[in-house]
């Protein structure tokens, strides 16, 4: 069972990786757009510690964490989630979705791993040596159980954004034209740029318990730096728990969805 | 000229009726518009109240509210989108008709330009509305300053329409230059004042960004609306810059169009 799933990914992550040898001045385009991107965020945390020493609590290290976190995270969904669910969206306009329901394979996992953008890992990179950078300056080390407490955050917040993203997908089985949800998308994570502790009380409830951006940038960052004051003890289980209930919550809500799936001419 | 205002006037009629019909999508494209500066406004409002004096490079909480309230407003009437889509309609060959036309395609883009503002007005107005409630910036400008601030706006949106175009005039070198257009954007975040005020930049970044024609598209119509522009002769001398920026353009673009139109062979039909 998961030697095959293993073999199911690893079949379609090759085919990903020949057609995009046939782009190769593109993808190095978007690297350099990336850099170019990355460059400017952090021209941005120059600048806001040029007129400043800290906000709320986090100081330049601080910030180049979250910089680096940002641009992980980002690149992460960029390099699985949206990819997959923008074809999933096209499958279901298309009525091309039948033949992913007709393949002996659970329909979520394979709609979940049909697209991989290979070079995306660059950001991955760069935003992992932004934010080791980051903890380095703080400390002059990589602390170790930091580091194992990041992973397992980062990993609760991809698992919110695919879930987030799956349950968005669905909704196209009833709304055909939401092309743009994926705009949306983008808007809102916009605002988990910066720490979430620089918005009001409200706001911020808002950010954690409803759109639940805190767990995707904020969270991670402030485990990797360590700091008990960016969060509360409670927060890495608290997104555990809501990655969990995210996850069942969006598998149950994908088969309700399916099951009002009538193709539309394929 | 009477062709050019009946055109015009075409243009501009069915780039509303378009708009119209895709209200919803083109809501989503000035979502960002206002998110984006509630999201910096929180962010330096934050950093002030980090400094022992509560302020960051001349500003307090209520005043940077005032700054990202302007810059909101002005972010959204003044937006221009040729330098992405230039690109896109040379590589279609969707260019060609409008070449064919008795008219400069640029009018056709202005009259869709105007029009998506107008489409977008009952949406953004009220956000603008709501975040001021949430906010409560603090103005000081006078009548005067409101007046010429408002032209300033003017002459904002004229002026980056038309470096907007001119830089999509590179789409005729090089189809599929789409950085060319995102450069300009991160250039106009960071050097016109949209991302911080120009007070709080680094002294490097701060010159680079007196030379560049950007602050006079986002900061400068900003401070003077919200009244940190306090003497009347500075205002002016703002507007004076605007019109000599806009007519260097609009001369960039004579010549720029004229080179481009020759090396144009159509792609596709």
């Amino acid at each position: 069972m998961i030697t095959r799933a293993a073999k199911l990914i690893s079949l379609y992550a090759r085919v990903n990786i020949q057609n995009l040898a046939a782009y190769r001045f593109d993808m190095y385009m978007r690297i350099v757009v990336s850099i170019l991107h990355l460059i400017s965020e952090l021209m941005g945390v120059w600048i806001i510690f040029h007129g400043t020493r800290s906000v709320r609590g986090w100081q330049w290290q601080h910030m180049l964490v979250l910089v680096g976190v940002y641009r992980l995270v980002a690149g992460g969904i960029r390099i699985a989630i949206v990819p997959n669910m923008r074809r999933l969206l096209e499958d279901i306009r298309n009525g091309t979705l039948d033949f992913v329901l007709l393949r002996p394979v659970n329909s979520q996992f394979l709609v979940s791993i049909r697209e991989v953008v290979v070079y995306r890992v660059a950001d991955v990179l760069l935003g992992i040596f932004v934010a080791g950078y980051g903890c380095y300056a703080l400390r002059g080390a990589l602390p170790f159980r930091e580091s194992v407490e990041f992973a397992l955050m980062l990993a609760a917040g991809f698992a919110i954004v695919y879930a987030v993203w799956l349950m968005l997908g669905t909704l196209c089985f009833w709304f055909v034209r939401v092309q743009n949800i994926e705009m949306v998308f983008w808007n809102v994570f916009e605002a988990g740029r910066f720490p979430i502790d620089i918005y009001r009380p409200q706001v911020r409830w808002l950010l954690t318990y409803v759109i639940p951006l805190a767990f995707i940038t904020t969270v991670p960052a402030a485990a990797l730096i360590g700091d008990e004051a960016k969060i509360p003890p409670s927060a890495p289980l608290w997104g555990f728990a809501l990655a969990g209930i995210m996850l069942f919550v969006s598998n149950r809500f994908w088969h309700f969805g399916l099951r009002h799936y009538s193709g539309a001419s394929a | 000229m009477r062709v050019l205002f009946n055109s015009f006037s075409a243009f501009l009629r069915v780039a509303i009726a378009t708009m119209m019909q895709y209200r919803g999508e083109i809501f989503l494209w000035a979502v960002w518009g206002l998110i984006n500066p509630a999201v910096l406004y929180a962010m330096w409002s934050a950093a002030a109240e980090g400094n022992v004096d509560q302020t960051l490079a001349g500003f307090d909480r209520g005043q940077f509210g005032a700054y990202y309230f302007c810059i909101m407003i002005i972010g959204h009437v003044t937006t221009a989108w040729d330098a992405y889509e230039l690109g896109y309609f040379i590589r279609s060959g969707s260019l060609s008709p409008k070449l064919l036309r008795p008219i400069l395609p640029v009018w056709e883009a202005l009259a869709a330009n105007i029009a998506y503002k107008v489409a977008t007005l009952a949406f953004v107005v009220p956000s603008w509305l709501i975040f001021y409630l949430i906010v409560r910036p603090t103005f000081s400008a006078g009548l005067w300053q409101i007046s010429l601030g408002l032209l300033a706006v003017v002459l904002a949106g004229v002026l980056n329409f038309v470096i907007g175009y001119v830089v999509a005039l590179v789409a005729f070198w090089s189809p599929k230059l789409d950085a060319v257009g995102e450069a300009y954007f991160g250039m106009a975040m960071m050097f016109g004042g949209r991302f911080a005020p120009l007070e709080a930049l680094p002294w490097l970044l701060k010159e680079i960004a007196l030379v560049l024609p950007f602050r006079w598209m986002y900061a400068f119509p900003a401070e003077l609306l919200m009244g940190k522009i306090a003497t009347a002769s500075e205002a002016l001398a703002g507007i004076g810059m605007q019109l000599v920026w806009l007519a260097a353009f609009v001369l960039a673009f004579r010549v720029g169009w004229a080179a481009a139109v020759k090396r144009y062979t159509a792609v596709s039909g």
